[in-house]
């Protein structure tokens, strides 16, 4: 079958590509674009490593097809920092060590992201809530929380 | 924050998305692969037919047994050269194609015949085949000190009880991957694997080939837990058969569900625990024995008991573990092996029994504490497990706690259980190099690899503390079998084991420079005595005489291009210690029960951790907090469910599987106690392990604490609670 051009915007940049119909959109950023950032868990949806956003939604890349970006805006991992500057999320979870493998870390950042965008100041309760589904193996989240909490408090002094 | 509170080395990598895993690594006409697995849990392939996956678009080439049985037989590589099924979900092929899809497509259109043959579904099938293995890890399967018979049948008090625990999966966030070439008679092998080394050995014995033309990589690894190491070595070689048939690069990643089956799980345990006690207390006799599940193609299991034996002063204590035999999944070590199931047991019986005494849990185990091994007739290295007692029962405030059955808040009924926790301190042999280059830039190099834990941050730190350098001068290079032997990623001994061997590379390269300096006429430090020398700020300096100049200024002096040192270090020869040596803590919990819905909570988590020097104590949290969540997840989430009519595994899936999420995690306190240890070097011991365990029986003892139910198998579900089960 014959593959589908789709036109797309990640991380501000106009991109083009094409794609088998089955492709979803985390294969088509990993295997075609080489954006390695976002990372593949468990292609079921379950543990939000793949974690994008789609004209500012939230979403697991596992679970769209890369033809269904046609006409969106997509945002990875690729996309947080400004050139050499950490995004604010970013610097946090480097000081809190609130990494170890490294592999669901991008989902938390690019959903950490997502939820300061739309409440600027969560309750912990909330941050907890919002990443219940992001899974982390390594980490135990207690840290994970702290650097999303601190880096809200250091946006909205900014 | 203290100055050794450094941040983790690669983690800008990884904040940024610019971690390159070894799935990841690009490859000029890569292949990917699909396994073809088969649905039966024992018998025969018969047939593997690919006529029909050769039509399917893209189809490159197909391995089966027929590929590898050119392979020396080995124990890695017995699933691959044979034809007989082991379990439900056993691959028997590998294909390649052009693309994933193509791949799956085309190992779905493999026809596999096979004959069915009865089987073993789970170990209650086959209790009369139970055997005793020779050993258990390193130490005998079956230990017998004094007369434990004679003494619980004169015991006052016995507690005697059953405990299970059930098979969990390790489930790292990145599926073990491999991507392969070859380059004439040469392999290179980018896998996620805990040994690099160990698995360079493998090839070299399959494939019956030198090591040196073998190089194994493994720079960044996105978790592993005990899970990325031998079982995932067929797999890998059917990857490598698949590359050298087409002479090009093939990719292998295991799926999520592949990770329920292929890579090993913690294993089933059934466990009889009796402990006997004076009416004052004192533990006067204990038996443990386990009756634990491994594969029909393999054997292994955990060393459940052996803790038992180290635990707590008792003059007489037997232990036994034996082995089933079952259609299964094969049983691999996974996060505090034998620690967290045979803890449980141990811990909960040693509630059990303060309830029955009427003392105070922590009480009871003080009273108990082993002044020194009794299980060997030796002293500790150091044991600060009373310190830990002590320490955290402070910080978490157990004097106030209420009497049974009475704390309620709101909905919930408050329960507070503690428990220990202990995992031995050992080495394995490894060697560092570390090179310095003219203008102060500090290379280290170790072919070990880091799991996530922190190995190139411990291995960064530990060379900067030594050269007096910041930390940010020195480069790290780790995951590479072209790099000096390393150790593999288990039993929490890398740090320890790599940094007597930087100790001893970085001393050869201060005495090599304070050689220079004090030859050197035109230093300020000439002449000097070597013993008055130190390194710090970057400087050589002398302690007395208030005199010194960058280090690097002696090198450029001497137009050198730099120098280069390798320590060497051994491993730990058991036979031979003078003292043994284990990590030790004490953990308290709060939960809740939902008195409605028997939903239970962690609340809060006291953990305090006595385990040597702490050469980071931002990471040493890190890793107790991730170790006590994944405690968490073993008391109450993690179970796997066979289906014990065709032995498949129901819900391969991360949503079927529990594990603990965001909305689960507790509050922690965690209490660094830190050891001078003058038998082990740099008194480090390892860490990993230790927040693993105890935190299981800790709960359930908080559960019986709050609704005075006392359940005695993991995973401790709502339908426990509810008393429907």
């Amino acid at each position: 079958m014959a593959k589908h051009h789709v036109q797309t915007t990640i991380n501000g940049d106009p991109i083009e590509f094409l794609c088998d119909t089955e492709e979803t959109l985390l294969d088509v950023l990993r295997n075609q674009l080489n954006m390695t950032g976002t990372k593949e868990g468990c292609s079921t949806g379950d543990c939000g490593a793949c974690s994008v956003t789609v004209d500012n939604r939230l979403v697991c890349s596992c679970l769209m097809l890369g033809v269904e970006a046609n006409g969106k805006k997509i945002g990875t991992i690729e996309g947080l920092a400004s050139g050499d500057k950490l995004h604010p999320l970013q610097q946090k979870f480097l000081e809190h060590a609130a990494l170890q493998c490294g592999v669901c870390t991008p989902g938390f950042l690019v959903a950490s992201k997502a939820l300061l965008e739309k409440n600027s100041n969560p309750t912990e309760t909330e941050v907890r809530y919002w990443l219940a589904g992001n899974l982390c193996r390594c980490t135990g989240y207690d840290k994970i929380v702290r650097a999303v909490m601190d880096a809200a408090h250091e946006i909205r002094s900014a | 924050m203290s100055d050794r509170s450094v941040p983790r080395y690669e983690a800008a990598l990884k904040v940024t998305g610019r971690a390159a895993y070894e799935g990841e690594v690009p490859a000029v006409g890569l292949l990917h692969a699909a396994l073809v697995e088969v649905p039966i849990a024992r018998g025969d392939v018969v047939a593997v037919d690919a006529s029909e996956a050769e039509r399917t678009s893209g189809f490159a080439t197909m391995v089966s047994y027929a590929d590898a049985e050119p392979l020396k037989p080995s124990p890695a590589t017995a699933l691959i050269r044979d034809r007989a099924v082991h379990f439900a979900g056993q691959p028997v092929a590998l294909v390649v194609a052009d693309t994933l899809s193509a791949a799956r497509d085309a190992a779905r259109a493999v026809r596999v015949t096979t004959q069915a043959r009865p089987s073993v579904t789970h170990m209650a099938q086959a209790l009369n085949t139970a055997y005793v293995p020779a050993m258990v890890g390193r130490f005998p399967s079956v230990s017998n000190r004094g007369d434990a018979t004679a003494a619980l049948a004169d015991a006052d008090r016995v507690v005697r009880h059953r405990y299970e625990t059930a098979a969990n999966i390790h489930h790292p966030l990145e599926p073990h991957a491999v991507v392969c070439w070859w380059e004439g008679d040469k392999a290179v092998v980018h896998t996620s694997t805990q040994a690099v080394f160990g698995t360079r050995a493998m090839i070299a014995h399959a494939f019956n080939m030198p090591p040196a033309d073998i190089r194994v990589i493994s720079r960044l690894l996105g978790g592993g837990f005990g899970c990325k190491g031998q079982l995932w070595w067929p797999w890998m070689f059917l990857a490598m058969l698949a590359a050298k048939k087409t002479g090009r690069p093939v990719r292998l990643e295991l799926t999520r569900a592949q990770m329920f089956r292929l890579v090993g799980r913690r294993q089933e345990t059934v466990q009889d625990l009796a402990l006997g006690f004076s009416t004052n207390g004192c533990l006067t006799g204990i038996a443990h024995h386990v009756t634990a599940q491994s594969s029909t193609h393999a054997e292994y299991s955990d060393a459940t008991a052996v803790y038992t034996r180290y635990l707590y002063a008792c003059p007489n204590v037997t232990t036994s573990h034996l082995l089933v035999r079952t259609n299964e999944p094969q049983p691999v070590p996974m996060r505090a092996p034998g620690t967290a199931p045979g803890l449980f047991a141990l811990e909960s019986a040693m509630d059990e029994a303060a309830v029955r005494l009427g003392f105070d849990p922590v009480d009871l185990r003080v009273r108990n504490f082993a002044d020194h091994d009794q299980e060997a007739g030796r002293p500790w290295s150091s044991n600060s497990l009373r310190d830990c007692y002590c320490i955290g029962a402070e910080r978490f405030g157990w004097a106030r706690r209420p009497a049974q059955g009475t704390a309620v808040d709101g909905r919930w009924r408050i329960g507070w259980g503690m428990a220990s926790t202990m995992y031995p301190a050992i080495r394995q042999a490894a060697k560092v190099r570390v090179q310095l280059a003219a203008d102060g830039a500090v290379l280290v190099q170790c072919g070990t690899q880091d799991m996530g834990s922190g190995t190139y941050t411990a291995l960064g730190q530990i060379t900067a503390d030594a050269l007096g350098v910041p930390v940010d001068r020195v480069t790290v290079e780790l995951g590479d079998t072209v790099l000096p032997d390393g150790p593999f990623s288990g039993g929490s001994q890398v740090t320890a084991s790599i940094f007597p061997a930087a100790a001893a590379a970085t001393a050869k390269l201060r005495a090599t420079i304070a050689a220079m300096a004090i030859a050197d006429e035109a230093s300020p430090l000439a002449g000097q005595r070597l013993d008055d020398l130190e390194f710090r700020d970057g400087s050589i300096r002398s302690r007395s005489g208030n005199v010194g100049e960058p280090w690097a200024n002696v090198l450029a002096r001497k137009g050198t291009e730099g120098l280069e040192a390798e320590g060497e270090s051994g491993a730990t020869q058991h036979p031979d210690l003078t003292a043994t040596s284990m990590g030790y803590g004490a953990v308290f919990v709060e939960i809740g029960v939902n008195a409605g819905l028997g939903e239970i909570r962690v609340r809060r988590v006291c953990g305090a951790f006595a385990a040597g020097r702490i050469l980071n104590p931002l990471l040493a949290r890190s890793q107790y907090v991730g170790g006590l969540v994944g405690g968490i997840g073993m008391a109450l989430h993690e179970r796997t469910e066979t289906d014990r009519a065709t032995g498949r595994m129901l819900g391969e899936t991360l949503a079927d599987y529990l594990i603990p999420t965001h909305a689960d995690m507790p509050e922690f306190d965690i209490a660094l106690i830190e050891e001078d240890d003058p038998h082990l070097p740099g008194s480090v011991k390892g860490i990993g392990m230790l927040g693993t365990a105890g935190i299981q029986a800790a709960i359930a003892n908080a559960v019986f604490h709050a609704v005075g139910k006392r359940v005695r198998s993991l995973p401790i579900r709502i339908e426990d609670v509810l008393g429907r089960r």
